[in-house]
């Protein structure tokens, strides 16, 4: 517990700055609907003129053209990314903090194991980042409510708003397996741009051909908004890639970090 | 169909991926992918900038370097021409790798200019992050930060680019972020370069390298 | 009883450094010394001991429970100062003392201002603006906070300036006979022979010897140097125990391993202008052990 606690402070500061900086930018998004709603709009009456066929053939109808749902999953895939590098960051610092800081000999000479020294620290980011999706939540509530052209649906918004937490899960896995794997990581954010942003060129490109099967490769495209809005629901296929990436990445770093040698600086 | 798209607003097309870029061409589809070129060539040169710069502090290698008989200018030319010399590779080699790649499928197509007009365009802005990165760490105590602010300024002018894009009052702002100098649009198909952006750029450039020099002449080295 | 118990321990990194076949017991009350000279092996031992590092082959057994199986209960009873101290910089040294202590679920604030005392050290200070010396007594109270039964040293004077060493041996003398047994690893003789009961000599990967520090003392060579009136005979000092026997104008300089009054009686017997008898340093410790392994 004393870990836990520790870790939750050291994390504070960055935690703050996060949630706000994801806050801002779906604000900034967010306030821009209005605008874009009315441009929607004008747009519809130009869209009426043509043929059914060229509209269905666009995806465009008049019931979820430009909700504030679909609006909300257009910048969602911002928000990911952002939520992406904060949980990665997390992840990469938790054994390499103390590997920079040369911190490893205080923690480790303490009459705990390696095990309930990750478990502590691993719950130290996961609360972050449950402290971050809640206010990100009710902001982006908040939000929602205020510009809302028509109602929508609660619990499609907030099965769309969960999908940052779970990739934010996937990352936070991928981050720890690294910093255990390669030991001394001098700068986090290197690493964890670089993977991230790895991954979200791959979904982009990938996401052009339109291929299910290569959707696997890029945790960015594990979440479908459009089959969200559609079903309600997220795809299981997809969900359980995610946790077993999350639970496998996981296991391996508790089993390779139990066997590590920890050396002198 | 096209006819219909350029009826779009356009707030609606960034909303929906489509641009102004003719995807039926080759060059226009890289246009598209220029924009994830260009992101991640100037993360790459905001974090060499810093890096360089911080390096020392950091790896606490400051004492060894600074206690040598060579001013702190020369030490600070020395690391900016080893980034400038990253840079300018990266450039050749994403230039030199788009060439030949596009050469396969652009069906005749001439392309290379565009391309050539284009990572021109990517220099300038690699250089421009570059020298934020390394005026940040200059003169932040704390340099070991200036990597994350740098990127965090990077990552707010590009979402700054896509608010614009959406909303056509906030195109005042444009002067503010570096992404909506050169797009891909205009300097593949507008004629080049606007002038005031090269101004902009250069003065830009200038003063943040200055500010490189003098701020790190000046600096208590802290452990 | 053996309190830390090492059998055969073998640890390779590379191919030069590490340490083989190691085998040595600390028995409980005692200071054990650990010398040998950089990078001969004692940190690797240390870090084995504390399972921050596991060995190729061997075992090592502290208060008789093996070291990496049971770590976490051992380190319960250990008390571990690093060579070099680096703690986390935007604490305060108290919430570090305090986050230290936490570990050991007992309550530490007296004694943390008793050792603070002592080692004269700013509680409310943050780590990041302390100096080398200080964080160093950050490490000693942080190591003896919450009374280990064993104490591990590695190289731990160093940074300290005389006055707190004095202060620090004085510690752990106090330590020592309240009952703790001390693991004392360094590469000055000089503190290990004013400290230690017993002490380990490791070269190269491998131990040299285990000895009383009294043995040690007896068996070493003395360096004389004596400068006389008048030339003295080549074969004056030619007596058992001495080697090297060296002549130079009026200045005559050997080693000497024996019994001491049979070489004083012989100065005693010719006029001296000048003495020197020096302690072989730690170098020549070590030429010692390696002529007889020779």
């Amino acid at each position: 517990m004393n870990i836990f606690l520790h870790e939750l402070k050291a994390y504070r500061k960055s935690t703050m700055i996060w949630t706000f900086s994801l806050v801002i930018m779906m604000v900034l998004f967010m306030s821009l609907y209005s605008s874009i709603h009315a441009d929607a709009e004008a747009f519809l009456k130009v869209l009426k003129n043509y043929p059914e066929a060229i509209r269905n053939a666009l995806g465009f109808n008049e019931k979820n053209f430009l909700t504030v749902v679909g609006f909300y999953s257009f910048l969602l895939s911002f928000v990911t990314l952002c939520a992406s590098l904060q949980a990665m960051n997390l992840g990469t610092s938790i054994v390499s903090k103390e590997v920079r800081e040369k911190t490893a000999d205080f923690l480790l000479t303490k009459p705990v194991t390696r095990s309930q020294i990750l478990t502590a620290k691993l719950m130290g980011a996961v609360v972050s980042l449950v402290i971050t999706n809640m206010i990100y939540f009710a902001a982006a509530s908040f939000m929602a409510f205020q510009f809302k052209a028509d109602d929508f649906s609660m619990k499609i918004f907030f099965l769309l708003s969960l999908t940052v937490f779970f990739v934010q899960l996937i990352f936070l896995a991928l981050g720890m397996i690294i910093s255990v794997i390669f030991q001394t990581i001098k700068s986090v954010l290197t690493v964890s741009l670089a993977v991230v942003f790895a991954f979200y060129f791959v979904g982009m490109f990938f996401d052009t051909s339109g291929e299910k099967v290569k959707r696997y490769f890029s945790p960015f495209k594990y979440f479908d908004t459009a089959y969200i809005i559609k079903h309600s629901s997220y795809e299981p296929s997809f969900l359980i890639a995610g946790a077993a990436i999350t639970i496998l990445a996981i296991a391996a770093s508790y089993f390779i970090y139990a066997k590590r040698d920890i050396h002198a600086v | 169909m096209t006819e219909l798209l350029k009826d779009m607003p356009k707030s609606l097309r960034v909303v929906f991926g489509f641009n102004q870029l003719d995807l039926s061409k080759v060059s226009g589809y890289f246009g598209v992918l220029f924009i994830y070129l260009l992101l991640m060539a100037t993360i790459h040169a905001t974090m060499l900038g810093a890096t360089v710069i911080a390096k020392e502090e950091r790896d606490k290698t400051y004492e060894f370097l600074f206690t040598k008989p060579v001013s702190r200018s020369i030490i600070v030319t020395a690391k900016l021409l080893a980034a400038l010399t990253n840079i300018i590779i990266f450039n050749l080699v994403t230039m030199a790798s788009s060439m030949m790649l596009l050469a396969k499928y652009s069906h005749g197509e001439a392309v290379n200019d565009e391309i050539a007009r284009l990572m021109a365009a990517m220099f300038i802005l690699q250089l421009l992050f570059m020298v934020i990165g390394s005026a940040l760490a200059a003169v932040k105590k704390k340099s070991k930060k200036a990597a994350s602010l740098a990127t965090g300024i990077l990552v707010f002018t590009y979402f700054l680019s896509v608010a614009i894009d959406l909303n056509d009052r906030l195109t005042g702002l444009k002067y503010f972020t570096p992404f909506k100098y050169f797009e891909a649009k205009n300097v593949m198909y507008g004629g080049g370069f606007a002038a005031v952006y090269v101004v902009i750029s250069v003065v830009l450039i200038a003063a943040l390298t200055t500010v490189t020099y003098v701020f790190y002449k000046n600096r208590d080295l802290n452990v | 009883m053996d309190v830390i118990e090492i059998k055969n321990l073998t640890k390779t990194y590379g191919k030069a450094r590490g340490i083989s076949n190691i085998s040595f017991n600390v028995e409980e009350g005692e200071i054990f010394g650990f010398i040998g000279p950089n990078g001969a092996g004692k940190s690797t031992t240390i870090r084995i001991l504390l399972s921050l590092i596991y060995p190729d082959s061997g075992s090592a057994a502290i208060f008789g429970k093996d070291c990496i199986q049971f770590a976490p209960e051992i380190k319960k009873n250990i008390g571990y100062l690093p060579s070099e101290v680096f703690y986390y910089d935007n604490m305060k040294v108290k919430e570090l003392l305090n986050y230290s202590a936490s570990f050991y679920k007992k309550d530490c604030n007296k004694r943390m201002k008793e050792l603070a005392d002592i080692m004269d050290l700013d509680l409310n200070k943050k780590i990041d603006d302390l100096s080398l010396g200080n964080k160093k007594k950050v490490g000693i109270v942080q190591g003896l906070l919450h009374e280990p039964k064993l104490i591990i040293l590695d190289e731990p004077t160093s940074g300290l300036d005389p006055l707190m060493q004095q202060n620090f041996f004085e510690l752990l003398k106090e330590e020592n006979k309240k009952g703790a047994t001390i693991l004392f690893s360094s590469h000055i003789l000089s503190e290990v022979q004013r400290l230690c009961n017993r002490v380990a000599i490791i070269k190269e990967g491998k131990i040299v010897t285990v000895e009383k520090i009294s043995n040690l003392t007896e068996n070493t060579y003395k360096k004389f140097k004596v400068e006389t009136k008048a030339p003295l005979d080549a074969t004056y000092f030619q007596i058992s125990g001495v080697h090297n026997l060296e002549v130079k104008g009026n200045v005559t300089s050997f080693i000497f391993k024996g019994n001491i009054n049979d070489v004083m009686k012989k100065i005693a017997g010719v006029e001296i202008m000048n003495l020197w008898i020096e302690e072989p340093d730690l170098e020549e410790i070590f030429m010692h052990y390696y002529e007889k392994e020779a």
